[in-house]
């Protein structure tokens, strides 16, 4: 099997194992993606991983599309396949999970155990989100200026209506200025 | 909802494929976070391809199931109204364009990012994104604050992951049945009081 062929289906099969276990929308694989394209395989470095977890909140869509952007480092030699092999990776798996189980459904609409199951796996979820934030900042700026920009943000996204892409936008005007 | 009406084939309307690719396309390529599950119940609603009530029940499927909570609501609903052909036009109608817009962000990104003001922006957006990280980890662990087992769970979940290193499979395994488990003991305590 060539390079190119065995790097594909190796960022295919690592981002489809992160696909199938991504509940709570995705929200509790990012130490998991951390360590795999980091710390195991090194496709980027931990500030890269963050600015790309970054970039995904700024765009449109799920913010794990930014696993394109990690199969895109992957693969300097044809950067277009790396990421489309991290998406197809990233996205069909638990798409066709959602098919498969949309067709059997009618079967567990009076079931008891679906609110169970979401309710019950949602500490675990959220102990996964605070995780994130330990990896994230692993590779974010330190020092006052990039603590009170942090604070500040926390303080507008629970007190006011301002959208995660205008305040990720202030930040990074902030950082033009103070984090050169 | 009574179970007749949540047999497959309950929507009126029979929309192109290439209609519903491009509904989905037009809002995953505009909306943001929470708004997209408004724009896509909007949608879905106004457009007649079905009543509020069987998108409640996809939505709450699409949220139990891994994958994006958009995303899976896509697929929902286009296989509502189109079958598998239909999943699939709003599969890729609800991926392709936040696929493409995060490429020209990254070719961005590989060009200028040694830019000193560039690195500057970036670096400030990364300390912006984190902060929405933490407000949403408070946000959602104040959702958790009446059970001591759920409040224990979590931390014991974060710290199992963040200092222990423990893998994903193993962490849900372990910490989310625990958490099935508590949960099943509490509704059986409400069935029987």
């Amino acid at each position: 099997m060539n390079a190119t062929v065995s790097t594909v289906l190796h960022i295919l099969w690592t981002f489809s194992q992160l696909s199938v276990l991504g509940f709570g929308g995705g929200k509790g694989i990012i130490p998991q993606m951390h360590r795999d394209a980091v710390d195991s395989y090194q496709w980027v470095t931990s500030a890269q991983f963050a600015q790309f977890y970054t970039i995904g909140k700024l765009v449109p869509g799920p913010t794990t599309v930014f696993a394109a952007l990690i199969g895109y480092a992957a693969m300097p030699g044809r950067p277009w396949l790396g990421a489309l092999a991290a998406t197809v990776g990233m996205f069909v798996p638990s798409s066709i999970i959602m098919v498969v189980v949309d067709v059997l459904w009618t079967r567990f609409q009076a079931s008891p155990w679906r609110l169970i199951v979401s309710h019950g796996l949602a500490p675990a979820i959220v102990g996964l989100v605070w995780s994130s934030v330990w990896t994230i900042s692993r590779g974010t700026a330190t020092g006052l200026v990039a603590y009170a920009i942090t604070l500040a943000v926390i303080v507008l996204m629970l007190r006011t209506k301002l959208s995660a892409p205008l305040l990720i936008a202030a930040s990074g005007a902030v950082g033009i200025i103070a984090l050169r | 909802m009574s179970a007749d009406a949540a047999a497959p084939a309950v929507t009126t309307s029979r929309p192109s494929l290439l209609s519903v690719a491009l509904t989905f396309a037009a809002i995953s390529s505009t909306a943001f976070g929470g708004g997209q599950k408004a724009s896509i119940r909007h949608q879905v609603v106004s457009k007649g391809w079905m009543d509020n009530d069987l998108f409640m029940d996809g939505l709450e499927l699409a949220q139990v199931l891994p994958g994006p909570n958009i995303l899976n609501l896509a697929i929902y609903c286009g296989q509502r109204v189109r079958g598998v052909a239909g999943a699939i036009a709003a599969f890729l109608g609800a991926s392709v364009p936040p696929f493409v817009i995060v490429l020209i962000a990254g070719a961005l990104y590989f060009k200028y990012s040694s830019n000193p003001y560039v690195h500057g922006a970036l670096r400030g957006c990364a300390v912006g994104a984190l902060g929405l990280t933490i407000g949403n980890a408070l946000e959602l662990s104040w959702d958790e604050r009446g059970d001591w087992v759920e409040i224990g769970l979590l931390v014991l979940t974060a710290l199992a992951v963040s200092v222990l290193k423990m893998p994903l499979l193993l962490t849900l395994v372990l910490f989310g049945g625990i958490g099935i488990a508590n949960e099943y003991r509490r509704s059986r305590k409400r069935d029987q009081s």
